[in-house]
């Protein structure tokens, strides 16, 4: 056995408090889909936090290699939340592990090509236009006094989904769209940038009077971090919750109400606890079949899929599969990292099935029209 | 740890399975103990049985203890390499080998968890008792090899009552077979048994024979709240003293029934002292009588309020909430010292009150909680601050204290958790010198070496 003085970091890491919550009772454990997939303790949620102690008392090398594996193998999903009795904030400690073990020129090249992209406006709001993201409006002060509620429209969301941000206008028709927004700070939080992400997320907060109401799980998860629960709301959380909204009309395929499956986005989850509102407007509108993983990573993961792609894909090919297997039309996503990964599945898979998000999937239902791509 | 037996062990489980640098060794460090850690020399997942024999035959060879690992999750620090070491992770060996239900059994291999076991035993209409409340983690292995109890122990007993073979490992390199499919059998000294609770200090477990029961038709829950624990202690006494034979009696005090419904937000009374969850399983009409019989006990005990379940869904999502104590119970403070004295059943009541005592006569705060059927109390303290270290002192005086208090009322140290490292200290107070030596002698037969587990039971 080797002796490991251990001689604590100058600046502390881990807020103390959040790292002291663990018990190692292992309880999370079985929600894991790192620990699922290796069995190796060191990639579940209990050996992680066992590794940022050991980070933050100075028992291992800052520069050690399985801390920086680690800290990048975990997917942030934080299923590892819901189940732990003793409350641990996994998210807020992932977090601030990344913030230290990214720092400056150890973050991932692509994290900060990304992150350099989302953090400016000008082209993705042109994208956006190009590809017709909804008109925005000029806000006056009295709609941010009246409490009224706007809509986000997601820094890669408008450029990759713009029908998504149209379908959520048309449902909830008085949403205001602010022309000067631009990322919410996701991206830079989960990806070690803490700072950055707040101040995104607080500059949102400025810029969208009222709710802020966004069609992204993971952005919510993170503005309700940073702004208060009380200031932002998913769209199906608002539609279901929040809203005079009642689902309209009915999906048919073939003939027959269609089957309708869901994907959660993660920090929707485990992150706000919104379950069954998604799953609640579906079963309105078409047959509602639960996945057997629903609730699991699709391995998209924010910037998951691009860093570590192998891994990634290995997470889809299962939830493909069970896709496939549950004989649905449609899988419904309610993130857009979820959306573009379970399109990209399906697509290699040569699959019938359709990935949309929710807000299209009520839409049609209610226009009683079907989606062409 | 000398290079060529760091080389012979790569080999064997290869590369894959190997583990030994100091970032690799860290979630191998401890368990679900508070206070105990210390850093194995290597981890090393086998694939089978000649796989964990060879790797013992290489820590014989170069004197290096092994330590076998399940989930991780006992409470004694049994799975701490104190002596550093290769921790031997058995989860590879998950296979449910074979559920026989014409003859009751099932044989799997160790790192099948109990909550696996228990959903496959009742794919077949079976019941696999042991039930740990950390069943979902925890291991068939490290279940036997800590003889761990749970929530179902009145009526179904622990895991030792399930045990009806097992092939296993020594350390000195043989594998053999203990016991077999048959429910009856005396050839020999019961080494099942002996092997059952060895805390894998005398012998590496491959593969267990088990015993099932048919899976009840009907279970039922019920809630009672008292002004205090001690008054839910009564009750359980007269319940057990009424002759019925419950399947679950579990209470917990207001500490713990708040830290519970924090988490579970299941609408338990937060204002209440106590809180008494009984249940029983078999036909319906046995299980409704005997809920009646224990609500009126409770309500002739002086309890505040008494409910029952009648939806299944509620009663194991009470279960499930009361498996949370201990982990619910760390959301109070940064260090959760947890104990596992045990009293003969009419002793409850009196136990829980010296524990109050006790604990305002240290000025700490215990919580308790526990498997009240089996006599079993698991009195917890949450410390505020780790670096409090006059609170942390004065917590280990009040359970000294504690546990001299359950020798006095002629129970043990420890009913389900086991000894590991944590307990040993205390274990001589309770067996006695000439105990303790037969303990050795036995050790000494099966690990002459003495690479086995060290430091733990047996040493
Ligand atoms: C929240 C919580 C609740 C708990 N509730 C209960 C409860 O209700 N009742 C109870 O009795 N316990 C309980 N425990 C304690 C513990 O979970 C159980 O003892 C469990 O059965 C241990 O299984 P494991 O796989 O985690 O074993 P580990 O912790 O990995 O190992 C335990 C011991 O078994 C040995 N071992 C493991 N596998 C083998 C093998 N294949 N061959 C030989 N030796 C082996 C180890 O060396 C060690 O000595 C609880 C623990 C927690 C954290
Ligand atoms: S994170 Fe929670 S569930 Fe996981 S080991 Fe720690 S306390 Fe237990
Ligand atoms: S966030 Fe997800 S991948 Fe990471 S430790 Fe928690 S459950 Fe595992």
């Amino acid at each position: 056995m080797t002796d490991h003085p251990g001689v604590p970091l100058p600046k502390p890491v881990f807020d103390p408090d959040l790292l002291s919550r663990c018990i190692s009772c292992g309880f999370c454990l079985p929600a894991c889909p790192t620990y699922a997939e290796t069995g190796d303790e060191a990639s579940s949620p209990r050996g992680r936090i066992n590794l940022m102690r050991a980070l933050q008392n100075g028992d291992l090398a800052p520069d050690d290699p399985t801390l920086k594996e680690q800290s990048s193998q975990c997917l942030g999903c934080r299923a590892c939340e819901p189940v732990c009795p003793a409350g641990v904030e996994y998210g807020q400690l992932l977090e601030q592990w990344r913030d230290h073990q990214w720092r400056g020129r150890r973050m991932p090249v692509l994290a900060r090509a990304l992150m350099l992209a989302a953090g400016r406006r000008v082209p993705f709001r042109l994208l956006g236009r190009l590809r017709g993201t909804p008109r925005t409006t000029v806000v006056e002060t009295s709609a941010l006094a009246s409490g009224g509620a706007s809509l986000m429209l997601g820094c890669f969301e408008r450029v990759l989904f713009p029908r998504v941000g149209r379908a959520a206008l048309a449902l909830v028709p008085g949403l205001t769209v602010p022309a000067s927004q631009s990322c919410c700070g996701a991206l830079h939080a989960h990806n070690g940038d803490t700072a950055t992400g707040e101040r995104l997320a607080h500059r949102m907060g400025e810029d969208l009077p009222g709710t802020i109401v966004t069609t992204s799980g993971g952005c919510a998860a993170h503005l309700a971090s940073v702004l208060g629960r009380a200031r932002v709301r998913e769209l199906s959380d608002h539609l279901a919750t929040g809203s005079a909204y009642r689902p309209l009309g009915e999906l048919r395929v073939d003939g027959r109400r269609a089957r309708v499956a869901l994907q959660d986005s993660c920090h929707l989850r485990n992150g706000l606890g919104v379950r069954t509102a998604p799953r609640d407007l579906l079963a309105e509108i078409a047959h509602y079949v639960e996945l057997p993983s629903a609730g699991t990573c699709c391995g998209a993961a924010g910037t998951y899929s691009l860093l570590r792609p192998r891994e990634s894909r290995r997470i889809l090919t299962t939830k493909i599969d069970e896709v496939e297997a549950a004989g649905v039309d449609f899988v419904a996503a309610v993130n857009p990292g979820c959306l573009r990964q379970l399109r990209t599945g399906l697509r290699r898979r040569r699959s019938q099935v359709k990935a949309v998000h929710l807000a299209e999937l009520l839409l049609m239902a209610g226009e009683s029209r079907f989606p062409v791509a | 740890m000398h290079a060529t037996a760091r080389a012979a062990l790569r080999s064997v489980v290869g590369p894959g399975h190997f583990r030994e640098t100091d970032g690799e060794l860290v979630p191998y460090s401890r368990d679900a103990t508070p206070l105990f850690q210390a850093r194995p020399d290597a981890v090393v997942f086998p694939a089978d049985t000649a796989e964990v024999g060879a790797v013992l035959d290489i820590a014989t060879r170069y004197a290096v203890p092994v330590i076998p690992r399940g989930a991780g999750s006992n409470l004694c620090a049994a799975t701490v390499a104190s002596r550093g070491g290769i921790v031997l992770v058995l989860t590879r060996l998950n296979r449910i080998l074979e559920i026989a239900p014409a003859e009751l059994l099932a044989r799997v291999q160790p790192g099948v968890t109990s909550a696996t076991l228990a959903e496959a035993a009742s794919r077949d209409g079976l019941l696999w008792a042991p039930d740990p409340g950390s069943r979902t983690v925890a291991t068939v292995g490290g279940t036997i090899a800590t003889n761990a109890g749970g929530l179902r122990g009145l009526k179904y007993g622990v895991t030792r009552d399930y045990v009806l073979g097992l092939e296993a490992v020594l350390p000195t390199g043989e594998v053999i077979r203990t016991g077999g499919r048959l429910h009856k059998d005396v050839a020999g000294y019961d080494l099942t048994r002996l092997l059952t609770g060895s805390e894998g200090t005398l012998a590496v477990i491959t593969e267990a024979t088990l015993a099932l029961r048919p899976a009840p038709t009907t279970t039922g829950t019920g809630i009672a709240y008292f002004s205090d624990l001690a008054a839910a202690g009564r009750a359980v006494t007269a319940i057990i003293a009424a002759g019925i034979l419950p399947a679950t009696l579990e209470f917990l005090d207001r500490s713990c029934i708040r830290a519970v419904e924090d988490f579970a937000r299941l609408g338990l009374r937060t204002d209440a002292g106590a809180l008494l969850l009984f249940g029983d399983d078999g036909e319906s009409d046995a299980v409704a009588h005997a809920l009646e019989r224990m609500s009126d006990v409770c309500t002739a005990h002086h309890a505040l309020d008494v409910t029952t379940a009648a939806e299944v869904a509620q009663a194991e999502a009470l279960l499930a909430a009361r498996r949370c104590a201990l982990p619910a119970l760390s959301r109070l403070g940064e260090l959760t010292i947890l104990e596992d004295a045990t009293v003969p059943r009419p002793r409850i009541a009196e136990m829980v009150d010296r524990i109050d005592a006790i604990g305002a006569r240290h000025g700490v705060t215990i919580a308790t909680f526990g498997h009240a059927g089996d006599g079993n109390l698991h009195p917890t303290c949450v410390v505020k601050s780790q670096d409090d270290t006059d609170t942390v002192t004065r917590a280990e005086r009040a359970f000294a204290e504690i546990f001299a208090a359950a020798i006095d009322l002629g129970g043990t140290i420890t009913g389900e958790h086991g000894v590991g490292a944590a307990k040993l200290p205390y274990l001589s107070t309770q067996l006695g010198a000439d105990q303790i030596d037969l303990l050795r002698r036995l050790k000494t037969a099966f690990d002459p070496a003495g690479i086995l587990n060290p430091g733990k039971l047996g040493s």
